[in-house]
């Protein structure tokens, strides 16, 4: 293709993915009272309104718990099956496989009305325990997967070498396996944690009173008011995803993980 | 290669067991619901699903709106990742930077954007008034289009990362070769580098399809109740009208999609090279 076409195509291309993003941080920023671009002058107090709304505070502090205790529960599960299917012959290895990688092909509004349903509404199950299951297997095909890859790039000799010189098996994981495969973790630690973080479909039946992530609280608060503290909050959240990225990217090199 | 196979089973079993309790059990008794009468099994209730406009209407709006977000992001997805395949390593990683960044913001926030754009009083509708061609705001939220331009944002850098990746992955000198032997652009890409890159494609193909089936919060917030796609006719049916057996038929038809447009994407992707 030729030289001008190129730069024209990237220009619009960056103007349609990255755009509406900078018109809702320039949104947000807006003194007035309904959502417009461009601002009707410019002042934090949409900034502001967002730390004193008491749904989206509860909410955060849901949403957080959801994804780092999920995430975190999902790799005490991910990284031994992880382990498992790169370093044994796997009795059923691709059943387990499959399984294992279902999250992410069932559409999880389909998830949250079946634990609504059969689990939640027949056992008196706490809404709030449900929605951390799901939040949990959600985010675990995404810890296997980014592990796996780990491990595979790790030669299998190192811990036979350790197992040989005495070491048991469990000590040579924790001594020579864990140290190599710590970036790995990581990589699948922030993954999980966006995955689950910005997750609506599977929280849409699993809310209750007192039980609700924040990307519902938007959704709903939305309905109700049209003024710019959804576009602050967004904007928010985009530089809270950015600066993760950004510190991943810098210490890890993320990019070659995902 | 270690061989101790119940060692394998300890290590692996939690999670399977875990994904099957938490996904499977439950996904299969809903799927089940809509099969269930009274005296036994049936096929009633998708007789009966079938019957009502509405759910065909909006089958196929979901199923079409998929295709047209797929077809739409491949063709930009190609201009797009040859231009920056032949930019320079630096500017390539920015621009893939740049690319992959709205992946990582939350989809509601994403999709807010559009409000301001495409809403009453939005910049769309502002810039038609002053230059004149309109006298009133037009109606550009809760239109197919509307939901249309929100998934092909959301999707796009999906098929792009994709046929980056291909395009990275195909010899160089290919598309050079066929230049000198004479072909033209259309050839050469029809003959060259479509082939060399379809299973590029096909991944970015699978993503962008099934991801757009089974979208929420887009036609959620860009189509409303007026423009309904399967989940958020999903959602409805259970919230408004406690309609547990349309939820299961829904369920069954956005699962089956998807599985067949996977199953038929792998296909294409191997029929090809075996040639």
């Amino acid at each position: 293709m030729n030289r001008t076409f190129s730069p024209l195509i990237l220009a619009a291309l960056l103007i349609f993915l990255i755009g509406p993003f900078l018109i809702i941080v320039a949104a947000s920023l807006s003194a007035g009272d309904t959502l417009t671009f461009p601002p009707q002058g410019l002042s934090l107090r949409w900034i502001a309104k967002v730390f004193t709304v008491e749904s989206f505070r509860d909410s955060f502090i849901m949403s957080m718990i959801l994804a780092v205790g999920g995430t975190f529960l999902a790799l005490l599960l991910g990284v031994p099956a992880a382990y498992a299917l790169s370093r044994y012959k796997l009795p059923f290895g691709e059943v387990v496989n499959t399984i294992v990688t279902l999250p992410i092909i069932v559409p999880g509004i389909i998830v949250g009305l079946a634990l609504l349903r059969y689990v939640v509404v027949p056992f008196s199950f706490s809404i709030g325990i449900a929605l951390f299951l799901a939040h949990t297997a959600l985010v675990l095909p995404y810890t296997v997967r980014v592990v796996s890859s780990s491990f595979n790039n790790l030669r299998s000799d190192m811990e036979e070498a350790a197992v040989l010189l005495g070491a048991t098996r469990l000590g040579a994981f924790f001594k020579v396996v864990l140290p190599n495969i710590q970036s790995g973790i990581l990589a699948a630690f922030i993954l999980g944690f966006v995955t689950s973080f910005n997750q609506v479909p599977v929280s849409l039946f699993l809310s209750g009173p007192g039980v609700r992530t924040l990307p519902i609280d938007m959704l709903s608060y939305m309905e109700t008011t049209y003024d710019p503290s959804v576009a602050a909050l967004s904007a928010l959240l985009a530089l809270m995803s950015i600066g993760i990225v950004f510190l991943a990217e810098r210490f890890l090199g993320f990019s070659r993980y995902v | 290669m270690f061989q101790n196979r119940a060692e394998a089973l300890v290590l692996a079993l939690p999670a399977a067991v875990f994904a099957a309790i938490i996904f499977l059990v439950p996904v299969v008794i809903v799927l089940a619901e809509g099969f269930r009468s009274p005296t036994g099994w049936t096929f009633a209730a998708y007789g009966h699903f079938f019957s009502e406009p509405l759910n065909r209407l909006v089958l196929v709006r979901t199923f079409k709106l998929g295709i047209a977000v797929t077809l739409v992001s491949a063709v930009i997805g190609y201009a797009a990742a040859f231009a920056i395949v032949n930019l320079s390593a630096a500017g390539k990683g920015r621009m893939i930077g740049l690319i992959s960044l709205p992946l990582m913001i939350s989809p509601v926030a994403r999709t807010y954007a559009w409000i301001v754009i495409l809403g009453r009083t939005g910049i769309v509708n502002q810039a038609l008034q002053a230059i004149g061609l309109s006298d009133e705001p037009i109606r550009l939220l809760f239109t197919e289009t509307a939901v249309f331009i929100g998934l092909l944002q959301l999707f796009l850098p999906l098929m792009t990362l994709s046929l980056i990746s291909a395009l990275e992955n195909m010899p160089k000198d290919a598309i050079l070769a066929a230049r000198v032997l004479g072909a033209n652009w259309f050839q050469v890409f029809w003959k060259v580098i479509l082939p060399l890159t379809r299973e590029g494609l096909v991944v970015g193909g699978t993503l962008v399809f099934t991801g757009s089936l089974t979208a929420y919060i887009t036609p959620a917030i860009l189509g409303g109740s007026k423009v309904l796609m399967l989940e958020t006719l999903l959602f409805q049916r259970v919230t408004v009208a406690n309609d547990f057996v349309s939820a299961s038929v829904i369920a069954f038809i956005l699962i089956a999609m998807c599985f067949a447009a996977n199953l038929l994407l792998k296909r294409l992707a191997t029929a090809r090279n075996k040639r």
